[in-house]
């Protein structure tokens, strides 16, 4: 636990530059099979280990998704058009753990921009992260590396992801760890490169409840870089919540390994004395992908217009008009996913289309909003598995089209749209292979999912 | 609606005289260095977040209440998508389905311009192409006025002449300059024109970028007439894009237009919704200053100011917050008299605008006080105020050196006159016959004699008496 290891520190009985520049060695190593970081920082690393001697995660080993700016690291969001961009600022939440100790020791591996659901949508010229458990199978996505090295390191290591469609709880899933994605809003977004904004959310990923607690406590706060940041808001922790099981994530369509891994947690918790209870929101299930897809793939368009070889990261021989030169820089290096979702993005806030489906389905939100505000009137926590799969074999992904990739989706973008908090807790495994299961609250309850976890760990 | 000969209608965009950005804290004004009053959000670095400025939104809130305008109840930013290297973020944070006003009006003499709606937005960077527009090939970026504050007033195609756009962007430079949301001396004011004529079946055709209202009558004059030429040629007139290059006085084809649509644009998600309250709304009316057509009211009605001189001084700002400060000194109707015809005059004819006035209202209390007075005659007071645009100084002193006092002894003035009578009897008889001519002569031979000290009005005024 952490809080153990930062006490060890405080007494002078650790030493963190000793423990960094291991922490470093085992990073390193376990890089060179499983790909987990974009950017190993030592020498900053071991710099700031140096003066690391208070704070609440004094000498904590942290590492952070690649898309959240780190002052004067190299963070590309995944993407070759971002190689060798240095942020001139830290992200609020990078700079409220630096304001406790922490030590950021990684930048993790991701989808490009966060554009996928197993981490194989890499930059171009980036290596695919690969399972902690089999490295023939992907670790999830798109925060992939965040949850990798989570899984795979042995020191006390808490790791900063972020979340759109559901980038926190898959990738925490397939590898086994605790994944928190906040209440849209909690989490300054300041420093985080956008991929679509009125979802994008920061949240920790841990191998405890407690270090995830711990996180949260230190970066949820109310930010004025941040117009859309609100901090945590008051919210009564609900002791006993009644927990509502999604019918359809236990039916046709989940692997029945999961669902029976995940059924045994549920026996746990009517063990402990929950009511549980069986729900529908058929509104989420039948518009939720959909909705989810058009509403970030518009934002993300625009996000993306700015990389343009102009100001930063990757930059061409001038040539051409601008437009030609914007094209020439946009085409060599944005991947396959981005250029597929700018496109379609782009398309659907076009002339004649926007009334169909952007402005659509912003109003279906609201009306998911509208369903889950009424479900949490009768439960207090819905239930599912995370990912309706095991961890998938690469060989396997390649088959998938790109809409069957989307789908994968299915249980966490109803969350991710709503701006509900959502946590991954690990559920044993199948196989050897890890499964996750998926808990939802109202917003602002991330204390009492973090509580309701805490009963199962 | 479309029924004169020329249709135009404007968008004029202002740049709101605020300390900082609109989504960041850089200063608007200081710095000419380029790039040196930027930030990661001013250059859109990867991360960075836009966030209000809320004095911006209150200047915008008063230009809509001054122009009458149905203020929404929401304030809601889009982002407008195109591809320009002055662009940091490829797109411009704009207003697109809800535009903080619409609605209103604008008054000119008696025709009332409908404003179709009032928005906000975030000023590009500023191109430089360094061998000139159209041979440089690269240009570069100067990210200072990147993110500043606009607002952008669009009317309804109701303006009749490029005469009556030039009237109207004085009168909106007016507006601006009395709620206090415009630097009148360095501020920018743009506008893109859509102009249209009746020959060409009011195709329209939208010119832009015209800096200031003189320009835009040059522009716009030129526009008409292309306009009328091409038709005259048996060709059509194109849905296009021209822009306005002043220094060659032509436009110029940019390309085929496009609609707003193409822009893609969305809400932007980065700002969040700002409720406009009834409460934000009546505070911001309850502190709104004196606008030009409040001031006539008063000037006319409790200062018994000429209606002539009250609509002219209030139509200037700078004129009026001038005048103001001196009429709380001397008698107000006279001195409204003696700035609106002779502060012009000068000013005129040295082809300066208030902004460039260098007489300070001090000098000004001056002048007045001693014409009032009768110390100086109104010749001497217009022959000080050329003096005083070379810059200030003690007109007292000047006037006592110079040797310049009126002579106002009716004593002086009678015996001057009476000499002038006997000097003259042929013009007396003249006058006494009737001639109007006869006794301008003799007035004419009183001042010279007084070496132009003694006021004509009143040396006029004895040879009547002394000859009747």
């Amino acid at each position: 636990m952490i809080s153990d290891f930062v006490k060890s520190v405080q007494q002078g009985k650790i030493d963190p530059v000793h423990h960094i520049r291991s922490a470093l060695e085992e990073v390193k190593n376990i890089n060179q099979q499983f790909h987990y970081c974009t950017t190993i920082p030592e020498q900053s690393a071991l710099a700031e280990s140096k003066e690391a001697k208070t704070g609440r995660l004094a000498g904590v080993a942290v590492s952070v998704k690649d898309c959240i700016c780190v002052k004067d690291i190299e963070s590309t969001a995944g993407s070759a058009i971002l190689k060798g961009y240095h942020p001139v600022m830290d992200a609020t939440a990078v700079q409220r753990l630096k304001d406790e100790g922490a030590i950021i020791i990684a930048k993790t591996a991701q989808d490009e921009f966060g554009f996928g659901s197993f981490a194989v949508n890499v930059g171009i010229g980036t290596e695919i992260p690969k399972n902690p458990v089999d490295p023939e199978r992907a670790c999830g996505g798109s925060s992939g590396g965040s949850a990798g090295l989570t899984r795979k390191v042995s020191f006390p290591h808490v790791s900063l992801a972020e979340s759109t469609g559901g980038s926190i709880v898959c990738p925490a899933s397939f590898c086994g760890v605790y994944g928190l994605c906040p209440t849209y809003g909690v989490v300054s977004r300041y420093g985080l490169m956008d991929y679509a904004n009125s979802l994008d959310k920061i949240g920790p990923m841990a191998t405890s409840v407690d270090d995830l607690k711990l996180v949260m406590d230190i970066i949820g706060h109310m930010d004025p870089r941040d117009s859309t940041c609100t901090g945590p808001q008051h919210a009564k922790v609900i002791q006993k919540p009644r927990i509502g099981l999604l019918k359809s994530s236990f039916a046709q369509g989940v692997d029945p390994k999961v669902q029976s891994a995940v059924r045994e947690f549920v026996e746990k918790l009517k063990r402990s004395g929950f009511s549980v209870s069986e729900v529908e929101l058929p509104l989420t299930e039948k518009y939720g992908i959909s909705c989810y897809y058009l509403i970030s793939m518009c934002e993300a368009s625009t996000n993306l217009a700015k990389f343009c070889g102009m100001r930063y990261g990757a930059h061409e021989p001038l040539d051409g008009n601008f437009n030609e030169y914007f094209s020439k820089v946009r085409s060599k290096y944005f991947n396959e996913e981005s250029k597929r979702r700018i496109i379609i993005g782009t398309f659907a806030r076009m002339a004649g289309y926007r009334d169909a489906y952007y402005l659509k389905a912003m109003r279906v939100r609201t009306k998911i909003i509208e369903e889950y505000k009424k479900i949490f009137t009768s439960v207090d926590i819905l239930l599912s598995p995370t990912m309706p799969i095991l961890p998938p074999r690469f060989a396997d992904i390649g088959n998938l089209s790109p809409l069957q990739q989307y789908m994968m989706d299915i249980m966490t973008v109803g969350p991710n749209l709503a701006g509900l908090p959502h946590l991954n807790i690990p559920a044993g495994s199948v196989e050897g292979l890890p499964v996750g299961m998926l808990l939802i609250a109202d917003h602002y309850q991330e204390q009492t999912l973090l509580a309701c976890a805490k009963v199962l760990e | 609606m479309m029924h004169t000969d020329v249709v135009i209608g404007l968008e004029v965009h202002v740049e709101l005289d605020t300390m900082t950005k609109l989504f960041c804290s850089c200063p608007t004004k200081g710095s000419e260095s380029p790039n040196t009053r930027c930030c990661d959000v001013c250059l859109g670095m990867p991360g960075s977040k836009p966030v209000l400025n809320s004095k911006a939104l209150e200047y915008a809130l008063r230009l809509c209440l001054a122009l009458k305008c149905n203020v929404s109840k929401e304030l809601v930013f889009s982002r407008k998508s195109y591809f320009y290297p002055d662009m940091a973020k490829n797109y411009q944070i704009s207003q697109y389905e809800l535009p903080l006003g619409a609605k209103g009006s604008l008054t000119l003499g008696a025709k009332a311009v409908n404003i179709k709606r009032v928005h906000m937005e975030e000023d590009p960077a500023a191109l430089t192409h360094p061998s000139g527009m159209h041979t440089s090939s690269f240009v570069l970026v100067d990210y200072n006025r990147s993110g500043n504050p606009l607002v952008e007033v669009v009317t309804e195609p109701d303006l009749a002449s490029p005469e009556e756009a030039r009237e109207f962007m004085k009168k909106l430079i007016t507006i601006l300059s009395y709620l206090g949301i415009f630097d009148v001396k360095q501020g920018i004011i743009k506008a893109d024109a859509n102009v249209s004529i009746k020959a060409g079946n009011y195709q329209r055709v939208e010119v832009k970028n015209i800096t200031g209202f003189k320009d835009i009558e040059r522009a716009l004059q030129h526009e008409v007439e292309r306009q009328k030429r091409e038709v005259k040629e048996g060709k059509k007139i194109m849905a296009e894009t021209r822009s306005w290059d002043s220094d060659v006085g032509i436009t110029r084809s940019l390309r085929l237009k496009e609609t707003e649509e193409e822009y893609g644009y969305i809400f932007d998600p980065d700002l969040v919704l700002i409720d406009i309250t009834p409460e934000m709304i009546a505070k911001i009316q309850s502190s709104m200053p004196e606008l030009a057509e409040q001031r006539v009211v008063r000037y006319i009605n409790e200062w018994k100011i000429a209606p002539i001189d009250a609509e002219v001084i209030a139509s200037d700002k700078l004129l009026s917050d001038i005048f103001e400060h001196v009429a709380s000194h001397v008698d107000k109707p006279y001195a409204a008299k003696w700035i609106r015809r002779e502060l012009i005059r000068v000013l005129n004819y040295q082809g300066k605008e208030m902004p460039q006035n260098p007489i300070r209202a001090e000098e000004l209390i001056m002048l007045i006080t001693l014409l009032q007075q009768k110390k100086i005659t109104e010749n001497t007071g217009q022959k000080i105020m050329e003096l005083l645009m070379e810059g200030p100084f003690n007109i007292v002193e000047y006037v006592r050196k110079n040797n310049l006092e009126a002579v106002s002894d009716t004593g002086v003035l009678e015996r001057l006159c009476r000499e002038a009578i006997a000097e003259h009897p042929a013009a007396v008889e003249d006058f006494r016959s009737g001639s109007d001519k006869s006794l301008n002569f003799l007035v004419g031979k009183v001042m010279a004699k007084s070496k132009g000290k003694a006021s004509p009005k009143e040396v006029n005024e004895i040879i009547k008496k002394l000859v009747r």
